[in-house]
């Protein structure tokens, strides 16, 4: 911590803020410049930077160490890499997780699970419980639609991620999916983060509309100090002045959390863009940035869909981006599904 | 060129002396602060005194100007802020030890 002493603080008000750290058990390196007093404060005693900020002469009080510990690359320098079965999450190979914003119909479900699976997906993605901005909107198919994903993510060798909206559903959904997700507008239900600590399956923790990239990263703290160490971040795009799109995704976020925490980031260029042909663009500079995977919303037949159809892709495009993708990631060192489902067998 | 390498040469070695005696004055004053620091402690009185500090800034102060020399007093004052700082941690830590101490004697007291 660094204490800067107003410009015209008096001796008495230095004075009394060395002692009050040094009571509190800090070493104080106290150095004095033409203009100012600065104060380096080291040492193993807990100090509320706040309560220094509030003292007279104080100007400002900067912290120099992150408030998440678990989370932080400091506490675990190499990356972390979860494995579901024969996968692995946050390693060399690029995941890509594709499927329907929700599950509506069984035919729905295996048609957009065998596309995105043809295509080179790992994991389906879809929604049984909807956190919609209105209430009047489609609120999903609850336990029905967890069997179908399920039925279609094993149907076709899929892993599965369902939204969890609320402590109460952890068990219920534990039973259905493979990874538990947090929507944005969870991300600060610390209830529910703190239930998903003690859950034994890996979390994908959705950025806040409003969250700094510190808030999201402390409130992936709440789920590791549970207990739990399988938590992927996901950048969904914040709220800005901009209206064009629906959010502004914010890829800045991959090297710079990349650098503050060990743990994998994805990016969802589907709800950040808001509209399907803004996607592919995306999600092709995502992967160029290094993020270890995208969660992306497609539908057998968007036009039809019960939510979000307008961000949904075709499978036809969603193929295309596979393919595109497929010649982005290795340029940074990565692999992404390497061959192409549908010609296994026959390619070679 | 030659005369100006070792004249070089000579100053350097002047400047290790220098250290020398430096760092055995440091070590003497430390042991000093620490013979203070358990003075302090019996005596009940906290290791940050900042009368004390601006003191010793002034002395110091005092005698550089007496020299003349190239430091002026905001430079050693800077000097003596570190030196002080150090001294400071000496004492603090060894305040913390003490106080492990009486907690431990107080444990072992209770359990006895």
């Amino acid at each position: 911590m660094v204490v800067v002493m107003k410009e015209k603080a008096a001796d008495a008000e230095v004075e009394a803020v060395i002692a009050n750290l040094v009571g509190m058990g800090m070493d104080v390196h106290r150095s004095t410049g033409a203009e100012r007093i600065v104060l380096g404060v080291v040492g193993g005693g807990k100090v509320d930077p706040r309560l220094i900020e509030l003292m007279p002469g104080v100007h400002e009080v900067l912290r120099i160490t992150q408030p998440y510990k678990l989370a932080s690359r400091t506490f675990k320098p190499e990356d972390t890499i979860i494995t579901i079965g024969d996968l692995r999450i946050g390693g060399d190979e690029v995941i890509v997780i594709a499927g329907p914003c929700s599950a509506e119909s069984e035919t729905q479900v295996h048609a957009t699970a065998a596309a995105v699976k043809r295509a080179g997906a790992k994991i389906l993605r879809g929604g049984a419980f909807k956190p919609r901005s209105s209430p009047y909107s489609f609120q999903g198919m609850g336990e029905q639609g967890l069997q179908l994903l399920r039925e279609g993510s094993n149907a076709h060798d899929l892993k599965l991620v369902t939204e969890v909206m609320d402590a109460n559903q952890i068990d219920l959904i534990g039973k259905y999916a493979d990874i538990y997700q947090v929507g944005a507008r969870n991300m600060q239900n610390f209830t529910l983060l703190r239930e998903l600590g003690r859950a034994r399956k890996p979390v994908l923790l959705k950025r806040g509309l409003a969250a700094t990239m510190e808030e999201w990263l402390m409130s992936a703290e709440y789920i590791l100090s549970g207990g739990n160490k399988d938590v992927i971040l996901c950048e969904r795009g914040i709220r800005t002045f901009e209206t064009f799109t629906r959010n502004t995704l914010d890829l800045s976020c991959i090297p710079i959390v990349k650098e503050l925490s060990h743990l994998p980031i994805f990016v969802d260029p589907s709800h950040g863009m808001g509209r399907r042909d803004k996607v592919a663009p995306m999600a092709r500079a995502a992967v160029a940035a290094g993020a270890d995977g995208l969660i992306i919303e497609v539908h057998n037949d968007p036009d039809h869909a019960l939510s979000d159809g307008a961000q949904s892709m075709f499978p036809a495009q969603f193929d295309r981006l596979m393919a595109e993708l497929r010649i982005i990631a290795p340029a940074i060192g990565r692999s992404i599904c390497l061959e192409p489902v549908a010609r296994r067998g026959w390619a070679r | 060129m030659a005369a100006e390498l070792s004249s070089l040469d000579a100053l350097r070695e002047e400047i290790d002396k220098i250290d020398e005696v430096i760092v055995r004055l440091l070590d003497s004053r430390a042991r000093a602060a620490y013979a203070i620091g358990r003075l302090k402690h019996e005596l009940g009185r906290p290791v940050y005194e900042p009368q004390r500090e601006a003191a010793v800034l002034a002395h110091v102060r005092k005698v550089n100007e007496s020299l003349g020399g190239p430091l002026t007093g905001d430079m050693i004052a800077r000097f003596y802020e570190r030196i002080m700082d150090e001294m400071r941690r000496i004492q603090r830590i060894e305040a913390e030890r003490d106080a492990n101490k009486n907690n431990e004697e107080q444990i072992t007291k209770n359990e006895g």
